[in-house]
């Protein structure tokens, strides 16, 4: 995989001078591919569902900034939800990446889902206890 | 047989009840020389007559049981009945007070000659007697001068008689020239209509008292004859009852000058009969014009200014009303029961709990009675005058407008639905309705008012508005689960994948 990033940055290099924005498009595509090719799957699944919750959470904060916030508890405890769960998957998804290994020597993904099921669990009651 | 038994029984009725309510009807007269009250026959004929009980005397009934009982009581009452005792002033027996209990419930006074009172009417003991609920109704004169000991009692309530103790009220413009024609100290005056238009009107003799052909405003007529004017203070207990007209004023007879130099007052800040109602509603009335009471001048003929034909005066309805007022005849409230629900559905809905909720809708009712010369009759608040209840805690919180609703023979219900604030603590129902000529209504009733508790409020799917959360909710547990199922499931090729890569 090197000795292909050199070449690629030479074409870009090249074009550059044609249109910026042909080459921010190419930055952004080649982005892409590199993501899609170099990550491995659970983590291209984490970050899907990563996508969602940002949306799901976004549309909840959106009807409440156009709808009000009555009641405001369910308003906490539904956006608070998908952040919580936010946090608790970007956790998951820093602990199982190859990279990060040394950080974490003694914790296998195994037992990083583990403690991700267990503190979602917690998470959802807690949720769902506040909503009333 | 039967019948006779049953009338024994009836009179042995009749006698527990004429005894237990002759305490109630027990008069004293104050006067110069027990002979004089041949003058004022008519007025103690009015007085005396037929037994009957006085809403004071009774224990103020807060049950309504009580109240059936006192409704009993009074429904034979035909007269005014009181108990009268003479007295005169150097009387050594008399006596206000008997081992700390009032001896007499009113009292009444008329003119004496001496300067003082002497030691059993000392002022000490008259406000003794109003503070013990006794109610005094005080007959002056124009041509004796009132006893200082009175004038102390009258200055103790912000009642101001003319320097020396002496005045006469005279008009050029309003007197009887029949009687009067030289002096012009008889006065004539016009029935007095109530002091502002949210009063009760309890001396204007309309209709029901005027006998027959009397009824045109300038035919009722109140003779007022050689009498002192009084002024009064700014306190809210007093009012008076029959102003001066305007063109009258007072001097002191005594003063033989051609012209007045010193007016002690005129018109109509004169008072000639004033009121005063203490604040545990005993009653004290001052006449001017002791006169007025005398059986010559009850039913008088007498010619106005500039009139020809003579009309009859009113004083023998007059001299009623004034006398009725001050000894509690007319004009006593009485506050039947108190009662206070919860307005909700599915709610135990008891009577007069102890403990509300916030924003609870509430019901309160009062049950009020005015007494009227023998028997109680409903209450009805005068127009453009409001009987409001308060809902405070320090201030109030709530003063709404109370609306009769349920009225009976001799009772009217008051009541009010509302929603409670949003604020919890120690809270009172208050009705405090104090008007002149009408005796004081204090009910509080204190309930505390607790916030919700954590399982009262509302459901969040019972509020639509909560729709969208719960829904975020939703999608957030399902995508998790979604999430962790398709986890495992792509488990082992990927990691089997990275491992076998490195």
């Amino acid at each position: 995989m090197a000795p292909k990033k050199p070449a690629t940055a030479a074409t870009t290099s090249a074009s550059a001078s044609s249109s910026s924005s042909g080459q921010i498009d190419k930055i952004a595509l080649n982005i892409v591919q590199h993501y899609q090719k170099t990550t491995p799957q659970r983590t291209k699944l984490i970050d899907t569902f990563m996508a969602f919750l940002v949306i799901v959470g976004g549309l909840q904060f959106a009807y409440c900034v156009l709808a009000g916030n009555y009641p405001f508890n369910a308003f906490l405890s539904g956006f608070s939800a998908t952040v919580g769960q936010f946090v608790l998957t970007a956790s998951l998804r820093i602990q199982t990446t190859e990279a990060n290994k040394s950080e974490f020597p003694s914790v296998s993904p195994e037992r990083a889902f583990a403690d991700y099921v267990v503190g979602s669990l917690i998470l959802h009651f807690f949720c769902i206890n506040f909503i009333n | 047989m039967r019948s006779l038994v049953s009338f024994l029984l009836l009179a042995l009725v009749a006698s527990v009840q004429a005894i237990s309510s002759s305490g109630g009807n027990r008069l004293l007269v104050i006067l110069e020389d027990v002979a004089e009250k041949a003058g004022y026959s008519k007025f103690f004929g009015d007085l005396e007559g037929m037994r009957k009980s006085l809403p004071y005397l009774l224990p103020r009934p807060n049950v309504r049981v009580q109240a059936a009982s006192h409704h009993l009581l009074i429904a034979s009452a035909t007269g005014r009945g009181f108990d009268i005792a003479y007295e005169t002033p150097k009387s050594e027996s008399l006596s206000l007070f008997h081992l700390g209990e009032r001896s007499y419930d009113h009292v009444l006074f008329l003119p004496t000659k001496a300067k003082g009172l002497g030691p059993n009417l000392t002022p000490n003991i008259l406000l003794e007697f109003i503070n013990a609920e006794g109610n005094i109704l005080l007959a002056l004169s124009g041509s004796t001068p009132v006893p200082s000991s009175l004038v102390s009692v009258l200055l103790e309530f912000d009642i101001h008689l003319p320097t020396d103790r002496q005045g006469l009220v005279v008009d050029h413009f309003n007197y009887d020239t029949a009687s009067a024609s030289e002096k012009h100290d008889v006065l004539l005056l016009p029935t007095p209509g109530p002091l502002r238009p949210d009063y009760k009107d309890f001396f204007s003799l309309s209709s029901s008292d005027a006998p027959d052909g009397r009824e045109r405003a300038g035919e009722r007529v109140v003779a007022f004859p050689n009498g002192v004017g009084q002024t009064l203070g700014q306190g809210s207990l007093l009012s008076p009852i029959l102003r001066a007209p305007s063109t009258s004023y007072s001097y002191n007879p005594k003063e033989e000058s051609e012209t007045i130099d010193d007016l002690f007052a005129s018109g109509s800040q004169l008072s000639l009969v004033s009121a005063l109602q203490a604040r545990n509603s005993a009653r004290f009335t001052v006449v001017g014009s002791a006169d007025m009471l005398s059986d010559k001048w009850f039913d008088a003929s007498v010619k106005k200014v500039g009139e020809k034909t003579s009309v009859k005066t009113l004083n023998r309805d007059f001299a009623k009303a004034v006398s009725g007022w001050t000894f509690g005849e007319i004009g006593v409230l009485r506050v039947n029961w108190v009662e206070h629900h919860l307005n909700e559905e599915g709610l135990s809905n008891a009577s007069n709990p102890k403990i509300y909720r916030i924003k609870n809708d509430v019901t309160y009712s009062i049950s009020l009675s005015e007494y009227s010369w023998d028997k109680y009759i409903p209450f009805t608040v005068p127009e453009n005058d409001e009987l409001q209840l308060e809902f405070s805690m320090l201030s109030p919180f709530h003063r709404l407008k109370l609306n009769p609703t349920i009225s009976s023979e001799d009772s009217t219900t008051y009541s009010v639905s509302f929603k409670l604030p949003d604020q919890h603590g120690i809270f009172n129902f208050l009705v405090n309705y104090k008007r002149p000529f009408l005796n004081n209504v204090f009910e509080k009733n204190t309930v505390s008012v607790r916030h919700f508790a954590h399982d009262e409020w509302p459901r969040s799917f019972v509020i639509s508005g909560a729709w969208p959360w719960i829904a975020g909710i939703g999608a957030t547990v399902t995508g998790w689960l979604a999430f962790c199922a398709v986890w495992l499931y792509s488990a082992p090729p990927a990691t089997g994948e990275s491992k076998k890569k490195q």
